[in-house]
């Protein structure tokens, strides 16, 4: 037997009983919804949209980023518009399906003790991770959406790398909790509570949510986009801009008639073409969305050279890269690379013409690319320079 | 039993990998600081305000009679959600003169006018439920769980 000094003793047996407001503060909920059952029903519909968030977004990171061995194809036509727009429509159905599952579950942040072991207090901190990166992930992502940069970190990356955290916090979450959930999703209960009105509200939140934005992307669903950041058919051209002339400093260099186009790099014969000799090629016409990846997308008819009859003209290998060159002089998007598989796409252009008329200024006149199949920040404006890699 | 207790071991250690990356990026890329004060900040101000909110909304709507306080509920919940995920539309701070086309409609009336639409469907239930005067079997009170038993301490 180990001998304390009887101070110690004391104090032990004097050992601080937490008031009995703490210690049953969960038990005072009294609405029975705070139940196992919403709170399953509610993670299964969380977790699809989180799986449908992440595969969509790892998509557009991977679009934008290739590894070196990747080629994406360049058709589908509309396949980042759907990606992209299911991505952010799902990140908007989540907030009141995570709101609601957090308000079931919420007791249990305020169990006592808070924990039982450290087995006990890793899983809570897991938990933790899982509820702040969501939290950051739909907070960050609808404001960034509607281009409020409140956060100082660029949002991109900090989304990515956090959409790792949760997911693999959600993954030990799911391990977790699995029997739980399989239990009483597959029990039917007998005890007249009316879950389903309650869920069904919650599916309702989500469904306006969605219903008052998803017309950004889905054009004949426009007029309804009374709650989204942008609408098809508003903006010059019928077409909505992400980044004016005036903001990128382009607006001197776009407008200059001393403007040429330049094919330069691993080429057989360099090309210096005027806007005049450009629209003395061969015009090309198609049909093409431009698919943002904040999640809105509206279709155009862009009339304009074939980058495959330009790049053929300059003589070029077929397995060629190209990088696009912007006049804008600083910012992360002014360039963007074309992989072969996209300019021998007969619908990428070097559009100069959209919606039957000369680009505006802010669609970036005199040229730019346009290419199926692609992120609207890798369609880049204001042409000047096309370098073969 | 064996294998269930693998396949959590797997699911820890494969969450456990996917946490870790996920940190290095943060770490390499991101300023953590700042990053950190938006993570814990969210959760930090959903814990401590927006659900003490709710939970006192849902005592004040406790007051409403048993028939239609879920249908008073409902618009609520639907109501604030809605609310929620277009303040930032209404604030508009990511309007730019240069850029017509960003943020082009007048939010605050048309978050106004979904949430009348809201309002005036749930008016139309409870017209309904009033002039059928249904009566569900266990409606309402159902939703109470019994008060805790008085344990001895």
């Amino acid at each position: 037997m180990v001998r304390r000094p009887a101070l110690l003793t004391r104090a032990l047996a004097r050992r601080p009983v937490p008031p009995a407001a703490l210690t049953t503060l969960p038990e005072r909920f009294t609405s029975r919804l705070h139940d196992e059952r919403v709170a399953a029903w509610l993670g299964i519909a969380l977790g699809a949209c989180f799986l449908v968030a992440f595969c969509t977004g790892l998509v557009s990171h991977l679009m934008q980023n290739p590894a070196n061995w990747m080629t994406w194809p360049s058709r589908p036509v509309n396949l980042y518009r759907v990606t992209q727009g299911l991505h952010v429509m799902t990140g908007l159905a989540a907030v009141p399906l995570l709101l609601a599952k957090l308000w079931t579950v919420y007791p249990r942040l305020l169990q006592w003790p808070p924990a039982r072991s450290a087995g006990h207090a890793i899983e809570r901190l897991l938990v933790f991770v899982l509820v702040g990166g969501s939290l950051f992930q739909l907070v960050t992502g609808v404001m960034n959406i509607d281009y409020w940069y409140a956060f100082r970190f660029f949002f991109t990356t900090a989304h990515y790398w956090t959409a790792y955290i949760i997911i693999g916090a959600l993954l030990i979450h799911i391990a977790n909790e699995w029997a739980k959930t399989r239990r009483t999703v597959m029990t039917r209960p007998q005890d007249g509570l009316r879950r389903r009105t309650f869920l069904l509200t919650v599916g309702g939140a989500s469904g306006v949510v969605v219903l008052t934005a998803v017309g950004e992307a889905v054009s004949p669903l426009a007029r309804l986009a009374v709650l989204a950041p942008r609408r098809p058919g508003i903006g010059s051209q019928g077409l909505p801009v992400n980044k004016s002339a005036a903001g990128s400093g382009v607006t001197a260099l776009a407008r200059d008639p001393g403007w040429r186009l330049t094919v330069t790099g691993r080429v057989q014969r360099e090309l210096t073409l005027s806007l005049a000799q450009l629209q003395a090629m061969p015009m090309r016409t198609a049909r093409l969305p431009i698919a943002c990846v904040e999640g809105w997308s509206a279709e155009a008819t862009w009339e304009g050279v074939r980058l495959r009859d330009l790049l053929r003209m300059a003589g070029v290998q077929d397995d060629a890269r190209v990088r696009v060159e912007s006049l804008e002089p600083y910012g992360r998007y002014r360039t963007s690379e074309v992989r072969p598989p996209h300019w021998h796409d007969p619908l990428t252009l070097l559009a100069l013409r959209v919606n039957g008329e000369p680009l505006d200024l802010d669609h970036g006149y005199p040229c730019r690319l346009i290419a199926p199949n692609r992120p609207g920040v890798m369609q880049t404006k204001w042409v000047g320079r096309l370098v073969v890699q | 039993m064996k294998a269930r207790r693998l396949m959590h071991a797997g699911a820890y250690a494969g969450g456990l990998a996917l946490i870790g990356y996920g940190l290095s990026g943060i770490v390499a890329d991101v300023p953590v600081g700042r990053w950190a004060a938006w993570f814990v900040g969210a959760a930090v101000l959903h814990d401590g305000v927006l659900v003490p909110a709710v939970l006192v909304a849902g005592l004040v709507t406790g007051w409403i009679p048993v028939a239609y306080r879920r249908v008073v509920r409902g618009a609520l919940v639907v109501a604030a959600c809605v609310t929620a995920v277009a303040i930032p539309l209404v604030l508009g701070y990511g309007r730019r003169p240069d850029v017509p086309s960003q943020l082009p409609l007048p939010y605050g009336r048309n978050l106004a006018i979904v949430v009348g639409a809201i309002a005036a469907v749930a008016v139309v239930a409870l017209v309904v439920q009033l002039l059928t005067g249904r009566r569900r079997p266990m409606s309402g009170g159902a939703h109470r769980a019994a008060p805790p038993a008085k344990k001895d301490r």
